[in-house]
């Protein structure tokens, strides 16, 4: 089972579970649930599942530790004179940041080691040839576990919860393992938190009738997102994302917003999926995507996209960064110098640069996904400096930066910056990235659309008119719900004969049009190689 | 529980009425002949000849993998023989495809032999695979929905119409040659390499229909250095013995089947040429007409069919 959106998932694993779920006794639902997930990480990873088991059991050990050290203080208070407590007080913060610490290191250090290894070492290795030391470091090659850039991010907001006292440890080892191991999320997440999943998952809720037509509903909706538009489009990217030496500007900038939308229909198609299925099981799994090329700007993008990793790095590195003392008395002493406004902007953005430098790695071990980290930090860093200037220009030309046609520029502006970051994320390397750009800059004509060319890339006119009637209809589903209106409820209250019309319309929307079978390549979601 | 009993035949009645229209649908789509300007794919064409042969005609049926199509040549067969043949074999065919194929040839033929060439068996496959092409068996528009873009008005109310079939029936001629090494080819072992469990219930499923359509299974290894060797050939002798199968294996048999692996051969080893399928199909055909005394058609008045199918195979393959 490699995908989500595979037929054995949806029509035999997932039926399954449900079935067995919907059987068993409230109080052995988890089991369901744990078992299910189990077996859907073997399936996938077969041996690497001890890697999962090991961060549950480290995990919980760790989070016991950290508890039974703030029982400890909190005794130790209770009985202390109040001059003492302050020195308790930072005795016990010392020892749980140790304790944290080390398990940040062990589950981070399994990750680094797992994943970026051969990276680091290749360049090692090229930097020593570089400087002609006539050393040579292995370049080890290991198999990656699905879904450790996501269950490890989960571990660690455990730990940091516990730490700072949001959740309490669990002593449950199993409702931890659920939380860690959920099997609609572990592939590529959304990234969970302990206070929003672990007791819903562990309550073993009643299926509703609600939950599972809702629920089949997204995940119909997320197939239609990634068969009918991603797959499809998938034709004409590797085509020329494999050989873009051929091709003009033109074909590469066509190429560049072809893969920005497939990322987007690929992982927010799959996201549906992931959370349709948890709908099922009346398990609410938090948003991941809430209509993103709606955004104004980059920093509005990133609210909208991958939500949940965006406010991971947010809550566990921007602010603890942000809030440590060096930076607090660089803001300090920049706010004197340079005002409210570049001050704090100026000791901000060091947090900022190292948030967007994770963010671009945790993508992947390459220069291009350090590449893609750091051109967003720049972004959001230029928008920042600049906004009180284009607040100036846009008050002195008399523009309401509120009327439409502002906003459509606005909107129009960000999307393509976000398309050509995607396009050095998807290069197949920073180098390949580089020469599309510089291709796409310089070398822009529109011949291969004048000679109708662009239509033997790999999609042809038919292809390309189902990818922008489909995309229309998201496009339009999107407009709704920036405007509040639910979909599936204003769906669902209408008479039967509409009602039915419109699912069966969709599912034969997927069956015809959807990109599988002779002439196509499954596409694996995109994100699950992350 | 008035609500709960309400709610099943509810969806009971959506259900029904989805596999209708999957059914109608399925129907629309599914080419309305086997030729590929019907919307047959072109590695399906060949195999899908069989439709178009008269009915109750064939002799031997043989299933398998471009090893099948590249060793076994029905006309030489027929021009040295008498009998007829037709290969159902595609590139890379899975087992459950080979099933697919026997089973859909069986519906209008009723071979005395069927012939499965060994490769396909140690093919793995994942249970994703398995259950699309189920899946795509019960409802044909999953394997010919992209049809959508030449389906024309006549595919709404055409009945379905197999006219069409292979003048080399199902062989592919290719005369291309490309040496082999024979360094590691069939090195004497023990080991038997495992048949994967999902291939091995198919085998079941084919010995089991060809027991009700009363045709002989037999398992036939056609040579090949890169993809056969002892170990599976302990195999399937093994499997052979067990189901009270006729084996053979080529590849042992250097006397029947004299392959010069510098000359016969087009891919050094993969596959065999047209003079390896020459030597195969000699020795094959012999032994297939003596051991099951396969009928002699040539001389049929009532059908010249494969008599002109004959002279143009022998264009091809003569120049």
């Amino acid at each position: 089972m490699t995908s989500y959106c595979s037929l054995l998932y949806l029509a035999a694993f997932l039926p399954a579970v449900v079935l067995v779920y919907r059987i068993l006794p409230q109080r052995l639902r988890w089991v369901a649930l744990l078992a299910a997930s189990y077996t859907f990480f073997w399936s996938v990873s077969g041996k690497l599942l001890v890697f999962l088991l090991f961060s549950t059991v480290s995990i919980h050990h760790f989070g016991l530790w950290l508890s039974a050290e703030q029982q400890d203080r909190d005794y130790r208070l209770a009985a202390a004179a109040p001059a003492e407590r302050k020195a308790i007080r930072q005795r016990f913060m010392r020892r749980q940041r140790r304790i944290l610490l080390f398990a940040s290191l062990l589950h981070v250090g399994i990750l680094i080691t797992l994943k970026y290894a051969a990276f680091f070492s290749t360049n090692l290795n090229t930097l020593l040839h570089a400087l002609r030391f006539p050393v040579s470091l292995p370049v080890p090659a290991f198999l990656l576990p699905i879904g450790i850039s996501f269950y490890t991010l989960q571990a660690l907001s455990y730990l940091l919860d516990v730490y700072r006292g949001t959740i309490r440890a669990d002593r449950n080892l199993a409702r931890l393992a659920l939380f860690l191991g959920f099997f609609p999320q572990i592939m590529e997440g959304p990234i969970c938190r302990y206070g929003q999943t672990a007791q819903q998952l562990w309550e073993g809720r009643p299926i509703t009738w609600q939950g599972l037509t809702f629920g089949m509903q997204r995940i119909l909706f997320g197939l239609i997102k990634k068969i009918v538009i991603a797959d499809r489009l998938n034709l004409l990217i590797k085509t020329v994302f494999n050989d873009y030496a051929l091709y003009d500007g033109g074909v590469i900038a066509l190429a560049m917003v072809c893969y920005t939308c497939q990322l987007y229909m690929d992982f927010s198609g799959t996201m549906d999926v992931v959370i349709g299925s948890a709908e099922i099981f009346g398990v609410r799994l938090p948003e991941n995507f809430r209509q993103p090329f709606f955004s104004r700007s980059i920093s509005e993008f990133w609210m909208r996209w991958h939500i949940t990793l965006g406010t991971w790095f947010k809550d566990y590195v921007f602010y603890p960064l942000s809030m440590s003392g060096p930076l607090k008395k660089l803001t300090g002493a920049a706010r004197r110098r340079l005002g409210n406004h570049y001050g704090p902007l100026l000791s901000g953005s060091f947090a900022l640069g190292v948030v967007w430098l994770c963010n671009g790695l945790w993508h992947g071990a390459g220069w291009h996904y350090i590449f893609f980290g750091l051109y967003h930090f720049a972004l959001i860093l230029a928008g920042s400096l600049f906004d009180p200037l284009a607040q100036r220009v846009t008050g002195f030309l008399h523009i309401d930066r509120n009327a439409l046609p502002y906003r459509i520029f606005q909107i129009v502006r960000t999307a393509l910056l976000v398309c050509v970051g995607e396009l050095f994320f998807r290069a197949n390397g920073l180098r390949a990235g580089l020469a599309m750009f510089h291709t796409m800059v310089t070398d822009f004509t529109p011949v291969s659309f004048l000679n109708r060319s662009f239509l033997t890339l790999g999609m042809d006119k038919q292809d390309f008119i189902i990818v922008a009637v489909a995309v229309g209809l998201i496009l339009l589903i999107g407009i709704l719900r920036e405007r509040g209106m639910s979909l599936r409820e204003t769906i669902a209250s209408r008479p039967v004969a509409l009602r039915w019309s419109v699912y069966y319309a969709a599912f034969f929307f997927l069956v015809i049009f959807g990109a599988y079978g002779v002439g196509y390549v499954p596409v694996d979601p995109i994100y699950a190689a992350f | 529980m008035k609500k709960q009993i309400a709610l099943l035949i509810k969806s009971s009645c959506f259900l029904v009425l989805l596999c209708t229209l999957m059914l109608a649908a399925s129907y629309l789509f599914m080419p309305k002949n086997n030729h590929k300007a019907f919307g047959v794919n072109d590695a399906e064409m060949l195999a899908r000849g069989i439709l178009g042969e008269r009915e109750n005609s064939i002799d031997v049926l043989v299933v398998g993998d471009s090893e099948a199509y590249s060793s076994i040549s029905p006309m030489q067969m027929w021009e040295e023989h008498g009998f007829r043949s037709y290969l159902c074999s595609t590139p890379a065919q899975p087992l459950y495809d080979s099933y697919r194929y026997l089973r859909q040839a069986l519906e209008r033929q009723s071979p005395s032999v069927v012939v499965l060439e060994t490769n396909a068996i140690f093919r793995p496959y994942k249970l994703n695979d398995y259950l699309l092409s189920r899946a795509k068996n019960l409802f044909s528009i999953l394997r010919y929905h992209d049809r959508w873009k030449s389906l024309k008005v006549n595919d709404f109310g055409r009945p379905v119409e197999y006219t069409w079939t292979d003048d080399l029936k199902g062989f592919r001629y290719n005369p291309a040659v490309a040496a082999a090494s024979t360094k590691n080819y069939m090195v004497p072992t023990d080991a038997v390499t495992p048949i994967p469990a999902l291939n091995e219930s198919c085998l079941q499923d084919m010995i089991t229909l060809c027991q009700e359509k009363n045709a002989e299974l037999i398992l036939v290894s056609t040579p090949s250095t890169i993809n056969w060797n002892q170990a599976r050939h302990n195999s399937i002798a093994a499997f052979a013995k067990e189901n009270d199968l006729t084996y053979l294996d080529l590849n042992t048999m250097p006397k029947e089947v004299p392959i010069d692996w510098a000359r016969d051969t087009r891919d050094r080893g993969d596959h065999l040429n047209f003079a390896g399928a020459v030597k195969v199909s000699a020795f094959l055909g012999k032994y297939l007409q003596e051991t099951y005394s396969l009928p002699d058609h040539r001389d049929a008045a009532h059908d010249s069919s494969w008599n002109d199918a004959l002279g143009r195979y022998r264009n091809i393959v003569r120049g």
